[in-house]
């Protein structure tokens, strides 16, 4: 009953590009050394949940997701070790209860310990407490030869660095150990403010840039005067004294909650700038206080769009690529009020923009995307029109000196991009750094 | 709980499945394997993720034969996994190791090892025995018979002590798996709408569990196949190529 040899069609978050390939699964070392040894070039991937193009490879994509174990949780110093497939979703499951969370989480809990070191992601916190490298200990790696090595700041550093933000160039990672963070309460004492255009966004973000953690929603499709109108939400984990009595008396659990899904792709034109202007004016208006004090559970708080399964389907079949870039502080409002006019001069309509404030990594850290200054991420659909926009936005990022997060980029300019260096084995190879590679300009 | 086979995809899901809708019901999982190695990272996994205690006993089904490594494995309930798919025809017809492998560890040195619990089931008077064979034992098709003949002995054997136990208060479950993706057939290119992920399997094989039914396909969709790969006249199936 067995077919032939037939190869399965992959995408990424983005469902773009989708590619050709050989994906296989194993918990089993000794089988994975074996795949490597097999393959001419192969590349590991998480959960799928970049964007773009860096977890795919056309011969043989090695998925990490078996490699799905715990290994130890120290409740007393708060150092957790799992192999590199667990999600962090299960990581928060086990943690949170007892009192810990991550040190960094982005925007999903859906990624892999694996896919957290191979872009080396930052959340919130990062102009306040940096990557989730910074809290990385030490982790295990199967590189071109089959051996694994054991990687820290100290011990094979140089491997550990370039495997950092490293896009899955150095190897196959196994297990990793890094450090929690304590809390009293699962739930974030938060503020919303409005901002009615970029200025006075800009000045927020230096107003409070104590809080831990901070981001913006950003309106792209304004014009003029109100240009950059965002709403700003900044946060800090709460202490039990900050609970209500209700939340207070078990301050680390919370109640399950209801999941949505979009159950099939969204024919294109659902979204369209029509639908998108409503959307952001209604987002904006929605909230009808200058300000807003309140809490919420981490998970309102951080992972809004893991409530809703498969939210990618709205961009419909074609897919859609996510733009993250940043530029450096000291052209940040200039820059962004380039890239911002140039959006609604396009008309091609983002759904979610969000910009924040970063802090540079530190040096060895040099596969990093973060830099002092300001990043805006948004998303467009895929359409004949997309490339040329991509390359007015490239030429503005690339005049003020900024890049582009290879997790999210599928499409943009070399020199954008090589920020990301890393000794080349040959045998661990993406679409991705082929297509940089590729690329002469 | 006894799993055996335990450190197979299947086995970690339902493992999984069961502390997660029951807690900590069992003060202890024994996990009966032949890879220590593997297993160890798997209870060292459930310690920590489900504060799970467990107990991993050797036991190698090809040549072990000395049932005492079991004298303090007592459970209401066994999970059996074990499996073994071997080569297929076009390989393994004439390889005779092949041949004796997938008939022993599928059916011939099973059966006795199950059987060994059988009689505590049968003592302790309650209890559920679940244990996995395969569409290939519903219908001998040239790419697979000998894994397909095998697993059609442990469907039959499974059938009669349903109905030996029955009388004695223990429930035995039949599960059907069609095609899985699992390390078993890893490597194996198979149609994705027919293909159940672990977690699915387990989800099914534990409804099967809580609401004791006798035999479940994995998915549900393999009832159907079967049934009309079962229609299928013999004088057609014969020039068919499965
Ligand atoms: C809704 C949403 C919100 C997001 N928000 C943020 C955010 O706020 N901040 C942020 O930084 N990112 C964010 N991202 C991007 C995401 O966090 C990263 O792309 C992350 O790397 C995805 O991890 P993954 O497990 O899905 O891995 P994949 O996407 O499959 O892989 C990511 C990279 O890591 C490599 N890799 C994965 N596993 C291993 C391994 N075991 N060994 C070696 N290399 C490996 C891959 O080769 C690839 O280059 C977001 C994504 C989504 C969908």
């Amino acid at each position: 009953m067995m077919t032939k040899m037939n190869k399965q069609k992959i995408a990424n978050w983005g469902k773009f590009p989708v590619i050709e390939t050989d994906m296989i699964a194993s918990s089993d070392f000794d089988q994975l050394r074996k795949i490597i040894a097999e393959s001419h070039t192969i590349i590991a991937r998480g959960n799928g949940h970049s964007y773009g193009d860096n977890s795919l490879n056309k011969e043989k994509i090695f998925s990490t997701l078996k490699l799905n174990k715990f290994i130890s949780f120290d409740k007393q110093n708060g150092i957790f070790e799992c192999e590199s497939g667990v999600l962090l979703a299960d990581v928060l499951a086990v943690i949170v209860p007892e009192g810990f969370f991550l040190p960094v989480t982005p925007g999903t809990k859906l990624i892999t310990v694996g896919g957290a070191i191979g872009s080396n992601v930052h959340g919130k916190n990062n102009h306040s407490e940096g990557c989730f490298c910074d809290y990385v200990l030490s982790f295990s790696i199967m590189v071109e030869t089959g051996d694994i090595k054991t990687c820290s700041p100290s011990e094979n550093s140089e491997l550990f660095w370039n495997t950092v933000g490293g896009m899955g160039l150095t190897g196959i990672i196994l297990t990793a150990k890094f450090t929690l963070k304590r809390i009293e309460t699962a739930y974030i004492r938060q503020r919303v403010l409005k901002a009615k255009n970029l200025e006075e966004i800009f000045n927020y973000f230096e107003t409070f840039k104590n809080w831990t953690y901070s981001v913006a929603w950003i309106d792209c499709l304004q014009r003029g005067e109100t240009i950059g109108r965002s709403i700003l939400t900044i946060g800090e984990h709460a202490t039990q004294a900050e609970l209500p009595v209700k939340k207070a008396n078990q301050p680390l659990h919370l109640k399950n909650k209801l999941k949505f899904a979009v159950p099939f792709d969204f024919p294109s034109f659902i979204l369209n700038t029509f639908t998108v202007k409503a959307f952001n004016f209604f987002y904006y208006f929605k909230q009808i206080k200058r300000e807003i004090e309140n809490i919420t559970d981490y998970d309102a708080f951080f992972y809004p769009l893991d409530a809703i399964n498969n939210w990618n389907r709205i961009y419909g079949k074609n897919g859609f690529i996510q733009y993250q870039f940043i530029i450096p502080a000291n052209f940040g409002k200039e820059g962004m009020s380039n890239v911002l006019q140039t959006i609604a001069d396009s008309r091609q309509g983002s759904f979610l923009a969000v910009l924040k404030l970063y802090k540079a990594s530190k040096e060895e850290a040099h596969n990093s995307f973060p830099i002092d200054g300001y990043s805006l991420a948004l998303d467009f659909k895929i359409n004949k029109q997309l490339p040329a926009l991509i390359k007015k936005l490239d030429n503005i990022v690339e005049r003020y000196n900024g890049r582009i997060y290879l997790a999210k980029d599928a499409m943009s300019k070399k020199s954008l991009l090589d920020y990301v260096k890393t000794p080349e084995t040959g045998k661990f190879n993406s679409v991705q750094h082929e297509r940089i590679n590729g690329e002469t300009n | 709980m006894i799993v055996f086979g335990a450190t197979s995809d299947i086995s970690q899901a339902f493992i999984a499945k069961v502390i997660e809708k029951e807690g900590n019901k069992y003060p202890k999982i024994y996990l009966v394997t032949s890879r220590r190695d593997a297993t160890e990272r798997l209870a060292k996994h459930l310690e920590v993720k489900y504060n799970q205690a467990s107990e991993i006993i050797v036991f190698d089904i090809t040549k072990d034969s000395d049932y005492s490594v079991f004298d303090s494995v007592h459970s209401d309930l066994l999970f059996c996994a074990i499996g073994f798919l071997g080569k297929n025809s076009q390989e393994g017809l004439y390889d005779a190791v092949n041949t004796e492998a997938v008939i022993a560890i599928n059916y011939a040195r099973l059966i006795p090892l199950i059987n060994y619990f059988v009689q505590q089931f049968e003592q302790q008077k309650s209890g559920t025995i679940i244990g996995l064979s395969s569409v290939a034992g519903l219908r001998g098709r040239q790419s697979n018979f000998i894994y397909g003949s095998a697993k059609a002995g442990f469907l039959v054997y499974l059938d009669g002590l349903r109905n030996y136990l029955y009388h004695k208060g223990v429930h035995v479950i039949t599960v059907i798996p069609g095609f899985m993706d699992t390390k078993m057939t890893e490597g194996l290119p198979l149609p994705k709408p027919l293909t159940a992920s672990p977690k699915q399997a387990a989800n099914i094989i534990y409804n099967a569990y809580r609401f004791k039914y006798n035999k479940v396909y994995i998915s549900g969709i393999w009832r159907y196949i079967m049934m009309i790969i079962n229609l299928i006249p013999e004088t057609v199936f014969k020039k068919i190529k499965l």
